[in-house]
């Protein structure tokens, strides 16, 4: 295995020395709730999308590796075919050795066993843990995201339509439907006073 | 006549003093090494690099027999893996800058090299679970082909993975070495080791909020991503550098100071205790050649650390890779 590590302290070839982008744009949000709304909207400032563009160019320019670097891994057809296949193998060898050496278990075979299952047990119910879903209320951009739910589930996700902003507003503007059961706020109060 | 009882005086023994002398070493450690990650991977790799392999080699030397007996087959898969692998492994390193190359191939290349590399070791498990009686090591395989999946499918952790447990595998021989010629000091030498994770522990508390460390030049981009500050980059590369370090520093301990202290045979100038060159059978010139070889070799590493360290690194964990993986079958045969 420390052979291995020192195989791992092989440097990649070092990306050019360019100037780093940017990394971001400084800017306002501003959340609107809007019962008229039927979809969420993200309308963003001309000028910042003009930035944003900038350094997308820049990125694309300098050959800038960051966001291959840090993005989810991704696999290649090589790496999943093989992959797989040691996956497989080692289940297959894994269980002709169990039944093999079950007749005559050992102290360190048992114990073996039981953190196995333990794991496999641990494993199904991360699982099942993992494909719970989150509360309704956080799977589209609505007032209700704001319920109390949706505050202990801790995130939400929805479609948005991206536009360009055609006014002088310096600030990003989201636009949140705003369905009247919305829990909160009521109407009449929110930031705005749009209703 | 009244006796005159003098206090009892608790003797400490030497299993006490070891443990006492681990223990304020890794605190002191884990404080500089936490203060000054940077600077003392520099001064750990310069100074103790190149001595701690001339250590190992020496007591692999002593450690192998003369005539291999039915171990043959063990010893030959043993040193023709390191003889091949690391032949590979060279002739990665070397032709990984060829423009021909792109990073896929480069991908395909290592993780192949990584799942011969762990059938190789499970070969050996196998094989040493053989010579020991009522003991089926077939488990190594299924074990080997998880590894070798993990190594396809998420070569990045597997390979950072290793590069934090390296450092143990001295740890493990100098447990086996206790095992065979102190085993009383086998309850506080335990001891010391699961001391390891509470100043492990102790450093990332201290430093978890401590800024990323500099990578403007190759020297120390090199460092921090050897640490993993690319793969991790939610985590600060001080403390990552800094655990990597602390580590490798009680790898470097072991290997110099613990073993020749537990195993006397082990202390370099002593070349009676190795079979190879004091038995009538034996090859005394060859071992004789090899060591003075080693220490030219030390030499020159401190001289050309003195003079381009980055480069003098560069070349030493390239070739370093003959000596660890040496360590494998050493270390499977005393299990």
């Amino acid at each position: 295995m420390s052979a291995a590590a020192v195989f791992a302290d092989i440097a990649r070839p070092r990306p050019a020395e360019t100037p780093k982008a940017k990394a971001g744009v400084d800017s306002m949000l501003s959340i609107r709730l809007r019962g008229d709304a039927t979809e969420a909207r993200l309308i963003i400032p001309k000028d910042q999308i003009r930035q944003l563009r900038a350094q997308l160019e820049q990125m694309d320019a300098g050959s800038d590796n960051t966001a291959a670097a840090s993005s989810a891994p991704s696999f290649s057809r090589t790496q999943t075919i093989v992959g797989g296949l040691f996956l497989s193998m080692s289940m297959v060898f894994g269980g002709m050795w169990f039944v093999r050496s079950g007749k005559a278990p050992t102290r360190a075979g048992k114990n073996m066993v039981v953190l196995a299952m333990a794991a496999a047990f641990a494993s199904a119910a991360t699982l099942v843990y993992a494909n719970a879903g989150p509360p309704s209320d956080a799977r589209s951009i609505t007032g209700r995201m704001f319920s109390q739910a949706v505050h202990a589930y801790g995130s939400g996700w929805g479609r948005v339509k991206l536009e360009v902003g055609n006014t002088d507003s310096e600030s990003i503007e989201l636009i949140v439907p705003n369905p009247r059961e919305s829990p909160t706020p009521k109407p009449g109060t929110d930031a705005d006073g749009d209703e | 006549m009244q006796e005159i009882q003098q206090p009892r005086v608790a003797e400490v023994t030497g299993a006490q003093m070891f443990l006492l002398g681990f223990v304020a070493f890794c605190a002191l450690a884990a404080v500089l090494i936490g203060s000054f990650p940077l600077q003392l991977s520099i001064i750990t790799i310069f100074l103790f690099a190149g001595v701690h392999n001339l250590m190992e080699f020496r007591y692999f030397a002593a450690r192998m027999p003369v005539r291999w007996g039915r171990s043959r087959l063990y010893y030959t898969i043993g040193i023709g893996g390191v003889i091949v692998l690391a032949s590979a492994y060279l002739t990665l390193y070397f032709a990984s800058g060829n423009w021909l190359w792109s990073l896929d191939t480069w991908a395909t290349f290592s993780a192949s090299w990584n799942t011969a590399f762990v059938l190789w070791i499970a070969l050996l498990f196998y094989l040493r679970g053989k010579q020991r009686p009522r003991s089926d090591w077939a488990w190594a395989f299924p074990a080997a082909f998880m590894l070798a999946a993990l190594a396809w499918l998420v070569p990045q952790y597997w390979s950072l993975a290793l590069v934090y447990l390296h450092p143990f595998i001295a740890m493990w021989f100098l447990e086996r070495q206790i095992r065979r010629t102190r085993p009383e000091w086998l309850r506080g030498y335990h001891c010391c080791l699961a001391s390891i994770p509470v100043f492990v522990a102790g450093i990332w508390l201290a430093f978890a909020g401590q800024p990323n460390l500099s990578d403007e030049t190759n020297l120390f981009w090199r460092i921090t991503q050897h640490a993993g500050s690319e793969i991790l980059p939610g985590i600060s590369s001080h403390v990552l550098v800094a655990t990597h370090v602390f580590l490798e520093t009680i790898h470097y301990a072991v290997w110099i100071v613990l073993i020749p202290l537990i195993d006397r045979r082990a202390l370099p100038w002593k070349l009676s205790e190795i079979p190879l060159f004091s038995n009538s059978r034996g090859f005394p010139k060859a071992i004789t050649a090899a060591l003075v070889i080693s220490v030219v070799i030390v030499l020159a590493l401190w001289g050309g650390f003195a003079i381009d360290y980055t480069t003098t690194r560069d070349i030493y964990f390239a070739f370093a890779i003959a000596h660890v993986m040496a360590e494998f079958p050493f270390l499977i045969k005393m299990l």
